[in-house]
């Protein structure tokens, strides 16, 4: 709520516009959240490849003094950063109030890593076009919120190695004969501030018209409020909202690639090593396939092999 | 041609008009029964006019103090009404968002009166403006706001009852339309009915009426002394009994409308002082208040730590020193005000202390719980009671205003009507001696 706020009052200082409904084909400077993501002229990179672990994974509760994963012991909670309405990643479950999901559980189990006590884990919802900053200003450890790895992203902070493959896809009614996002020209598609969707909307040829909303439940409140036509996303956030709507449907095939990583402070490589060490294990060990099976085996079908991990 | 024929001797004959009437005048100022007539002539118009001007003046001043009390006061609390109902009902959603599972009864029943209330106060305030302009516009946006924010937070609840998390986004959507659009318009409406109401003091006191009747006054008490002091001299006679009778008359009626307009001054500064302007700076206090909790709420939900909503609340909180000027004389509510905002403010940092070490469970059972909610409806109780009591007194004071306008509106052109047999009797009997 907070966040919708913040980035609302962003939005309406920077254009005077009292609608939410920013179209940011024309003018990408009107969300400043989105300038990260509007600066292409990124290098060249392997996104997927992240930093080797060293050594074994320490004994939960035993950080090596002196590294930041000591420093998270010592706090006694390890900071997340995640959001709070993607259903299936990290959604607060209404009856009881704990925000829960796949992304949550790799929080966890990073958490158990350190502790020993996969509750010691604070969970920071944060503005879905901040997502860098907090993480390079030291305001979270850690960002999992279905955060494609890119270029761009790499060079402000670090990335775990893959934890999840996603590709974009799109949502529409359900008695819609669209089947692609190009059918869409003039037409409005909604995505979050600040994410890769947003820009991809932007950049598909035929001219659909990109709406922001400060988050993924916001884009299904416009869809259903009739002020889109239509949400564009990573294939897995859409299947968070199909499911709370039945007369939806997600169409087409995947039109990008979308690897999701760990945010981790650049300041930090001990703490992204040691993060690559735990999704090592995990893709080892079988957590990974069950915690795909236990949020997203219903919706997206039977787990895959986990993504590889690739190291520079 | 026979027309024009008989028109041209008329016209060439006699001069314009005015000027006939000026030497004729100028005639009977040369003899002594003419110069009486003209006397006669002057004091009674000069008599209609004051008493007609007298009539008016009580009139207006009713109209407006009328006006004021009637219409320009109960906008501002209708506006206010409005304005921090619905802070309230952004507060109650984002608590009711916040306790998780089922919501609670309480905290629906407070959000169904906050709409209900907020709704009522919006039709009468329709009927206390005028069809177009600035105030019509904020009301009209704000009726079609609520309507549209009550179908947001429906829909929220429907969700939310179902176990889907859109529901947390219909809420912030609504929250959003509530702060960024529903509580600016009922600003504007607040700061309206605010200049209305400085505007109806000033209809009230008429000024510009008053003046021209206390000239007249003047003119009339003079007019007939002089006529009464020429007449003296020019006959043996001391005092002409009508004529002394009339001036009575006409003090009498200076002292009436003085009385009446003192009176009705001192009550309008009075309910002014001690009625609209602390009404005003309390109503505000409450809304900064109530928005101060809102942005609690809003805090937690937003579930993101401290940020632009807890920024907002120091903001809000430095502001409530309860000090203004405008208060004075209030200590005993404002200074019990003060202790309960601090002990407030205090509970509150315990929350954002929780919050920000990672206890946000605690926070949530904190900001919600007894204590906390206790500490602050304390507050808002405080300056309820002195809104309360300070409503009284404007009340009071503008039915003390009105008291005799009505009177005089009648009693000024009789009065007049009275000298003005007076005077005609009195010259009269002068004028028999001429015959």
């Amino acid at each position: 709520m907070r966040r919708a706020a913040g980035v609302l009052t962003a939005l309406l200082l920077l254009t005077g516009c009292t609608t939410v409904e920013e179209p940011v084909t024309e003018k990408p400077s009107a969300a400043p959240e989105a300038a990260e993501e509007t600066t292409t002229a990124a290098p060249d990179c392997d996104a997927r490849a992240s930093l080797r672990p060293t050594g074994s994974l320490p004994a939960a509760g035993r950080m090596p003094a002196g590294s930041y994963m000591e420093e998270i012991r010592k706090r006694g909670r390890l900071i997340l950063g995640t959001s709070q309405d993607s259903l299936l990643f990290s959604s607060r479950n209404p009856f009881t109030g704990a925000v829960e999901g796949f992304d949550v559980d790799m929080g966890r189990q990073i958490a158990a890593a350190i502790f020993g006590d996969p509750d010691k884990l604070q969970i920071k919802v944060i503005p879905h076009g901040d997502r860098t900053k907090v993480v390079a200003d030291g305001q979270v450890d850690l960002v999992i919120n279905t955060m494609t790895a890119n270029c761009a992203r790499w060079q402000e902070v670090d990335f775990s190695t893959v934890y999840l493959e996603a590709g974009q896809k799109l949502l529409v009614a359900k008695d819609s004969t669209v089947r692609g996002i190009d059918e869409l020209g003039g037409r409005k598609v909604c995505a979050a501030v600040g994410s890769t969707s947003l820009r991809n909307i932007a950049a598909v040829s035929t001219g659909p018209i990109a709406v922001a909303r400060p988050g993924w439940g916001q884009c299904l409140v416009a869809f259903q409020l009739g002020e889109v036509d239509a949400v564009s996303t990573d294939d897995t956030v859409l299947a968070g909202l199909v499911a709370q709507d039945p007369y939806t449907k997600v169409v087409g095939d995947r039109f990008t690639e979308e690897p999701y990583g760990i945010a981790i402070s650049k300041n930090h490589p001990d703490l992204t090593r040691f993060v690559n060490a735990v999704l090592e294990r995990d893709r080892e060990n079988g957590t990974w396939t069950r915690i795909y099976e236990k949020w997203l085996g219903e919706d997206l079908g039977a787990a895959p092999q986990p993504p590889a991990a690739r190291y520079r | 041609m026979t027309t024009a024929l008989a028109e041209r001797p008329t016209s060439a004959a006699t001069p314009p008009r005015s000027t006939a009437v000026l030497r004729r005048i100028a005639e009977m100022r040369r003899t002594s029964p003419g110069r009486l007539r003209l006397m006669l002539a002057v004091l009674l118009v000069l008599a209609a006019l004051t008493g007609t001007v007298a009539g008016l003046t009580a009139r207006a001043a009713a109209t407006g103090t009328a006006d004021l009390g009637g219409r320009a006061q109960p906008l501002l609390t209708e506006a206010e009404t409005i304005y921090s109902r619905l802070a309230d009902a952004d507060t109650t959603a984002a608590q009711a968002f916040l306790s998780g599972g089922q919501e609670p009864v309480v905290l629906t029943a407070r959000y169904e009166e906050d709409l209900s209330v907020a709704a009522t106060a919006l039709t009468s305030a329709a009927r206390r403006t005028p069809e177009k302009g600035p105030a019509a516009d904020a009301i009209r946006a704000l009726s079609a706001g609520l309507a549209r924010y009550n179908a947001l937070v429906a829909t929220a609840r429907a969700d939310n009852r179902q176990g889907l998390p859109v529901g947390a986004s219909y809420l912030a959507t609504a929250s959003e339309l509530n702060r960024e659009t529903l509580q600016p318009q009922a600003q504007v409406l607040f700061q309206i009915a605010e200049q209305e109401v400085d505007a109806g003091y000033d209809d009230a006191r008429s000024s510009w009426w008053l003046s021209l009747l206390l000239a007249l006054l003047l003119i009339l008490v003079t007019a007939l002394l002089w006529v009464q002091g020429r007449l003296s001299s020019a006959t043996r006679r001391t005092f002409n009994v009508p004529l002394v009778a009339a001036t009575a008359v006409t003090v009498v009626l200076a002292l009436a409308a003085g009385v009446v307009f003192a009176t009705q001054r001192d009550a309008l500064d009075d309910a002014d002082r001690n009625g609209s302007t602390p009404v005003t700076t309390l109503a505000e206090l409450r809304i900064m208040a109530l928005r101060e909790r809102a942005a609690e709420a809003l805090t937690l939900a937003g579930r993101a730590g401290s940020g632009a909503d807890e920024e907002r609340f120091t903001a809000i909180s430095d502001q409530l020193v309860f000090d203004d000027p405008s208060l004075d004389g209030l200590e005993a509510y404002t200074d019990e005000a003060r202790s309960q905002h601090e002990a407030y403010v205090a509970l509150h940092e315990k929350v954002r202390e929780l919050d920000d070490t990672g206890r946000y469970d605690e926070a949530v059972a904190l900001a919600l719980g007894t204590e906390t909610t206790g500490a602050f409806e304390a507050l808002t109780g405080t300056l309820d009671q002195a809104l309360t009591e300070r409503k009284a007194v404007f009340d009071d004071d503008i039915h003390r205003a009105g008291r005799g306008l009505g009177v005089l509106t009648v009693l000024g052109p009789l009065l007049a009507l009275l000298i003005c047999l007076l005077v005609g009797a009195g010259i009269r009997a002068r004028l028999e001696e001429y015959r």
